[in-house]
């Protein structure tokens, strides 16, 4: 199924804009996901390291399932 | 209330939102726009936000600050491009002494860092700019 997730910090220049959209499982795990937009990065993978998915309640474990929401990418973060 | 803000922020209404008579101690912090970083000549840094999550986070750092210590605790945190001086970040806190007051306004800009989801770019003189590195972001559930 296709899920939108939104990209934020350094990800938003990786030339994808704001967000992609990504097939993944029913039911998949943030662990899959996360395996999914590494294909869909392709060259631009190492972007990816040490980035979390989160809703806008929590950051999800990598053994979470994908709740329905809102579903962001988000790099290490440098707020203050 | 939102802790979240494209606009200017007011330390001193921070401040006013945590004072009470009963309080000896007020103390505060203001994270400010540098002009020089790493050898870089900086003229402004955007500050994005992944704005419901870190909404959240920023109420339970309050919210923890608050259990932690006798102490009323108030914060924000700026979105969008700032000029070199603007605040980014004003945590205020309110208490009996100033032992509480001091540590829970550290305990507050400590937390954000580690986990409110707010990433910075510097924007250089030259011209150019950079996302700034930070800290991995990790479940954290009771």
């Amino acid at each position: 199924m296709k899920r939108k997730i939104e990209l934020y910090g350094r990800l938003r220049d990786a030339g994808f804009g704001a967000a992609v959209s990504v097939d993944v499982p029913q039911n998949a795990t943030a662990r899959q996901a996360l395996s999914v937009l590494k294909s869909a990065f392709g060259e631009k993978a190492s972007l990816l390291q040490g980035c979390a998915l989160a809703t806008g309640e929590e950051v999800l474990a990598a053994g979470d399932t994908l709740p329905s929401g809102r579903l962001a990418l988000l790099p290490p973060v440098c707020g203050g | 209330m939102s802790f979240v803000t494209a606009a200017r922020l007011d330390p001193a209404a921070l401040c006013r939102a945590v004072s009470s008579p009963k309080h000896g101690a007020l103390a505060s912090f203001v994270g400010t726009v540098r002009s020089v970083h790493a050898g870089r000549r900086v003229k402004a840094v955007s500050y994005d936000c992944f704005v419901p999550l870190a909404e959240k986070e920023l109420a339970r750092i309050k919210a923890a600050a608050e259990k932690r210590w006798p102490a009323r605790v108030a914060v924000a945190h700026r979105t969008g491009r700032l000029k070199v001086g603007e605040a980014s970040v004003a945590i205020a806190a309110g208490s009996g002494h100033r032992a509480e007051a001091f540590e829970a306004c550290r305990f507050v800009i400590e937390e954000i860092k580690r986990r409110v989801p707010v990433w910075k770019k510097e924007h250089y003189l030259k011209g150019d700019g950079r996302w700034l590195a930070g800290c991995a972001l990790h479940r954290r559930r009771p």
